[in-house]
């Protein structure tokens, strides 16, 4: 009897714009489109690239903690702890900075480590002691805190110079190097998606004794999903440190909710098994402009919050219905 | 012994002992969160003289009462699968038009239970959305959150004002033998609470609901009402909440509610209910509830900076979920099924 | 049903337009006018509220009301959304930025670039580190170590107390609570028996105080950020006695400490704290500069700490303070209303409603700030970076020791 069918990945090769538009990635894909025009309506200096550049430095931290994040969502669970990484890896950047681009690329590493490190825990309580996720993030998370406190205890510090000129800048005048780093991150996902560790991912998260009747390894699979979150996470609290230039022990807290946020308005179903990282990446680009193109549409501020919870859920009923129409099932 | 006497010892071993099993897993682990609660209790004495005593019990309980009755709305959510995260928002809605209607003027008894049914239809907009418009709980839980917020902002233009009906003051001020009120109110609710999840036919419609939808609407379960209620109820449950911080603290703030949130989860969790949906019960959550109270108490006492009592919290949290997993009863049952046979 | 799912969501985005077109606000035509942003990051309780709301009701005094066209703008918690927020007022054109800024370094490089365009940043009570700032803010004044004397003052030097501090991991709560330890440091008979954050909430004050009172009943005192009169609460509700205490300025706590009823129990100490009114002062400041009625570079100016005693309580008869009253009758405001709003010197144009509701005193017009500015001490990570503090940083101002350590 062969083995299961998943080395050979099933998603064809040919480009298929109908499925595009269809997935969760092109709805919020359009919705962005349409959000930048009137912005860019409104605002006639949105279409600069210093305008641009700061749009998209304001957004990528958010946008590389909700690709982590989506790791997690995939395989059916929540990981609370990238408010905690963020926090910590902000703070360590902060107080430990390292000089130059060598002591750029070891700030890099370091938080990819404790990143890594933290995934890790995650990843034994959750996949090996089989605690639920929400709870065990959440005791991760509030233990983070508490580390990031016990190193930096207010704001302060300083990041390294090279980190937070250079990584804010932009590439030739026109590409923000911050958005170079989402980009690797989206490339990555394509091409972790076509592995079979990628493919496993999607089907614990569908369906887990499917998957385990399958005879794909559940536990590694949620294993390295909160290993890359946790990695993924620590790379979002690098980039924040970079256009913050400074430490903050609860700079993380913010990120929690809105990376969920993010998450869903991107097309990944919460509970599992559907979506993917660029469609994350996308949702967190759309909340961080609709606060700007609420400003310039001149917003009384009372209603800001309004606007967004309505904008938040007409863009998931837009999305899953134009799932359905285009054949694919409803969100559960 | 012949192989036939050999094979009916076999089976007699197997015998079917569902009904032998008195304690399920999930009372055990309700049993376990209590007694942890406990036992953290009686070795806070080690922080302090003055803790490990009644006074801190009664302390702990009249704190804990807040968590208690936001957890079973909570945990009915839970229960059937989703999440509601504008707990936060309805707290303080139920609070700000406590104090801006009612204040502490005439009219109390017909008012309150209005400003709960504005709560309720809160809850009832945020379920239409999850049920009809099929958008998932998170999300919608979370504009509504969003929403309401702006709304009481708008509406007390930043500044809630007004006091406490007199009614609220004497359930959170008052004490009776002894004991203060909130204590009493804790016990009738939390058994009130667990006759309506464990013993109505309404509770046994969630739990099938959490388990699996589809055998449910197979069943006969009125599906949509089901799945609507629980939104409701939770509304309802923190609106008052809202008004019992009112009572406690005599006014309304716009943040009342902030954080109470990841506690009213965790306290679902602790109490051995799955985040899944479709187990658990309110005795659990309760004292999920009441060991998180404990827990704040007794790192409050401990005189170390915040970044230490930070990490001692979550460790806590840690060793109570490790404590309460399910292998961890498979491994028990199976060393008394072990001790049973060898006896 | 798919179908009717597009149709209801057509609905909702043609009401949501609908709605936005409603609500905003009229566009000034006339270029003449300074365009003044208002940016609030934290949102939602009294203090916030009312330090927004004389902004307001000063932009619609005469002559302001045909000169300023203010936008509020709320960016909440995250400092990305007050970066973002920054960053569009500075596109938009503004001439300057009234703030409470939700980090004292995160704001810094949207601020340079905001500077180098020309607009004027001044932020009221939280400060930032960029120097081309104005930072208008009592937190130079030295609450912590002033009322921390205060309180060391009425135990006689010895006691167990309690510390009620903010929001961990905020330079704001850092600085108080530091220059307080260095005053109880200094007493070996003073005893910290439990320090807790309260957030700067009534109810999560009233809370953990409750809780450090059940470990420690036989507390003596209690030094307190704001959410101060959460902790008299917390003592009401265990029976028994109060202790002296120190605090904020918040209307409870001024009519608790002016109280017979509770002097009776044992309440004594200074309401001192945080005062509202400091946005109202860097916003005429800065129309000052505007309009050329006087010149400043950017500095860190100090708004002077409000220091009232139990004595010195004077619950006021009108709308203003008038004749040196401090407090508000009970009812008229709830308890958790930030008194240190108005100013009979600096702010003359407000009154309690402007306070409450952000609309401007019929019949006031603008007066004229005092000539002088006092500019306050350098705090590294506070106000300043690269910087040195004085070295006599916790000095005391309002008032001396009674007992010596």
């Amino acid at each position: 009897m062969t083995g299961p069918a998943i080395s050979r990945p099933y998603r064809m090769a040919r480009f298929q714009p109908r499925k595009l538009l269809a997935s969760g990635a092109g709805v919020v894909f359009v919705l962005y489109v349409v959000l930048y025009a009137i912005y860019a309506a409104l605002q006639p200096s949105a279409l600069s690239s210093g305008t641009f550049t700061n749009l998209v430095n304001n957004s990528v931290p958010l946008a590389i903690a909700a690709a982590g994040e989506t790791l997690v969502v995939l395989s059916r669970g929540f990981d609370l702890s990238v408010a905690g990484v963020i926090s910590l890896t902000n703070v360590v950047m902060a107080v430990y900075p390292q000089q130059g681009p060598g002591g750029a690329v070891l700030s890099l590493l370091l938080c990819l480590a404790i990143g890594g490190a933290v995934g890790i825990v995650n990843g034994w309580l959750v996949a090996v002691l089989r605690l639920q996720a929400i709870a065990a993030t959440l005791a991760t998370m509030i233990v983070c805190q508490g580390l990031a406190l016990l190193i930096l205890d207010a704001p302060g510090g300083m990041v390294a110079d090279w980190v937070s000129y250079e990584l804010t800048d932009r590439l030739f005048g026109v590409v923000p190097v911050s958005g170079l780093f989402a980009l690797a991150v989206a490339l990555a996902w394509l091409f972790f998606k076509r592995t079979n560790l990628g493919i496993g991912l999607y089907a614990v998260g569908a369906d887990e004794q499917a998957a385990a009747l399958s005879g794909i390894p559940v536990r590694r699979v949620r294993f390295a999903a909160f290993v890359g979150a946790g990695m993924i996470y620590g790379l979002a609290g690098f980039m924040l440190s970079a256009q913050t230039a400074t430490g903050n022990p609860n700079a993380g807290t913010p990120f929690l909710m809105l990376a969920f946020a993010a998450v869903a308005l991107g097309g990944t179903s919460l509970s599992g098994g559907r979506g993917g990282l660029i469609g994350s990446i996308l949702g967190a680009a759309t909340l961080m402009l609709l606060q700007k193109v609420l400003f310039s549409g001149g917003v009384s501020s009372f209603y800001t919050g309004i606007f967004q919870g309505v904008v938040l859920v007409v863009a998931i009923v837009f999305g899953s219905a134009f799932a359905s129409l285009t054949g694919r099932r409803t969100a559960a | 012994m012949t192989p036939q006497t050999e094979m009916l010892d076999k089976f007699a071993a197997e015998r079917d002992t569902r009904k032998a099993r008195r304690f399920d897993r999930h009372t055990v682990s309700a049993v376990v969160v209590f007694a942890l609660c406990v036992l953290l209790i009686l070795a806070s004495r080690l922080v302090s003289p003055s803790l490990g005593s009644f006074q801190q019990v009664l302390t702990v309980m009249t704190l804990a009462s807040f968590l208690v009755v936001l957890s079973f709305g909570q945990g009915l959510v839970i229960l059937t699968g989703g999440l509601d995260l504008s707990l936060p928002a309805l707290i303080t809605l139920g609070g700000v038009l406590t104090t801006t209607w009612i204040g502490n003027g005439p009219g109390a008894w017909y008012l309150l239970p209005a400003v709960l049914a504005v709560c309720g239809g809160v809850g009832l907009a945020t379920a239409i959305g999850i049920v009809w418009l099929k958008v998932p709980p998170f999300i919608m839980t979370m504009a509504t959150s969003i929403i309401v917020a702006s709304a009481a902002l708008g509406l007390t233009n930043g500044t809630p004002r007004g006091a406490s009906p007199e009614i609220l003051l004497l359930l959170m001020k008052g004490s009776y033998l002894g004991v203060p009120a909130p204590v009493y109110f804790l016990v009738v609710f939390a058994v009130a609470g667990w006759i309506v999840q464990s013993r109505t036919v309404l509770g046994r419609y969630l739990y099938a609901l959490g388990t699996n939808r589809e055998a449910a609407q197979i069943a006969g379960v009125p599906v949509t009402l089901v799945s609507i209620l629980p939104y409701v109820v939770s509304a309802v449950c923190a609106g008052f909440v809202g008004m019992m911080l009112v009572g406690y603290a005599n006014g309304a703030t716009l943040r009342m509610g902030d954080n109470y949130l990841l506690p009213s989860i965790a306290a679902v969790v602790i109490g051995g209910s799955s985040i899944l949906g479709g187990s658990g019960n309110f005795a659990g959550t309760v004292g999920g509830a009441i060991l998180l109270t404990t827990v704040g108490t007794v790192i409050a006492a401990i005189g170390l900076e915040q970044g230490l009592r930070t990490i001692i919290e979550g460790a806590i949290i840690l060793v109570a979920l490790l404590l309460l997993r399910e292998e961890l009863f498979e491994r028990l049952r199976g060393l008394s099924a072990k001790v049973k046979s060898a006896g | 049903m798919k179908h009717s799912r597009l149709m209801l969501g057509a609905a909702l985005v043609a009401a949501t337009f609908g709605l936005g077109a409603a609500t905003t606000p009229v566009q000034a035509q006339d270029g003449k006018k300074f365009k003044i942003y208002l940016s609030l990051s934290y949102s939602g309780n009294a203090w916030q509220s009312e330090a927004a709301n004389i902004v307001k009701a000063l932009a619609a005094t005469p002559p302001y009301n045909e000169m300023v066209e203010l936008t509020e703008v709320i960016s909440g918690t995250d400092p990305q959304g007050q970066i973002s927020a920054y960053e569009s007022m500075i596109e938009a054109g503004a001439d300057g930025i009234v703030s409470f800024p939700i980090s004292s370094t995160a704001l810094n490089r949207t601020i340079r670039r905001g500077c180098d365009a020309g607009v004027l940043f001044f932020m009221y009570d939280a400060t930032v580190t960029q120097p081309c700032v104005y930072n208008i803010s009592y937190i130079t004044s030295g609450f912590g170590e002033n009322t921390a004397q205060a309180l060391v003052n009425e135990l006689g030097g010895k006691g167990k107390i309690f510390l009620s501090r903010g929001v961990p991991g905020n330079s704001v709560d850092k600085r108080h609570t530091d220059g307080a330890l260095s005053v109880f440091q200094k007493y070996p008979g003073i005893e910290v028996a439990a320090e807790y954050y309260s957030y700067w909430d009534d109810r999560t004050t009233q809370q953990e105080t409750a809780k450090a009172l059940v470990a420690h009943p036989d507390v003596d005192g209690i030094w307190a950020q704001a959410g101060e009169y959460g902790a008299i609460q917390a003592l009401l509700d265990k029976g028994g006695k109060l202790v002296p205490m120190t605090g904020e300025n918040s209307n409870g706590f001024r009519l608790a400490l002016a109280d017979p009823a509770m002097q009776e129990k044992g309440l004594r100490g200074v309401s001192a704290g945080s005062p509202p009114a400091q946005s109202g002062y860097a916003f005429k400041l800065m129309m000052e500069i505007l309009t050329k009625k006087r010149t400043l570079e950017p500095s860190n100016i100090e708004y002077p700490l409000p220091w009232v005693p139990a004595d010195s309580v004077k619950v006021c008869e009108g709308e203003t303070f008038e004749n040196g009253c401090n407090a508000f009758p009970d009812g008229v405001v709830p308890s958790s209303f930030v008194t240190e709003v108005l100013d009979p010197v600096l702010l003359p144009e407000l009154s309690i409603q402007s306070a409450l509701n952000g609309t401007p005193v019929e019949g006031a017009t603008i007066q004229p700030l005092p000539e002088e500015v006092k500019i306050g001490a350098n705090e590294p990570g506070i106000n300043c970076q690269d910087c040195e503090p004085p070295a006599d940083l916790y000095r005391l101002t309002k008032i001396e020791p009674t007992v010596q350590p």
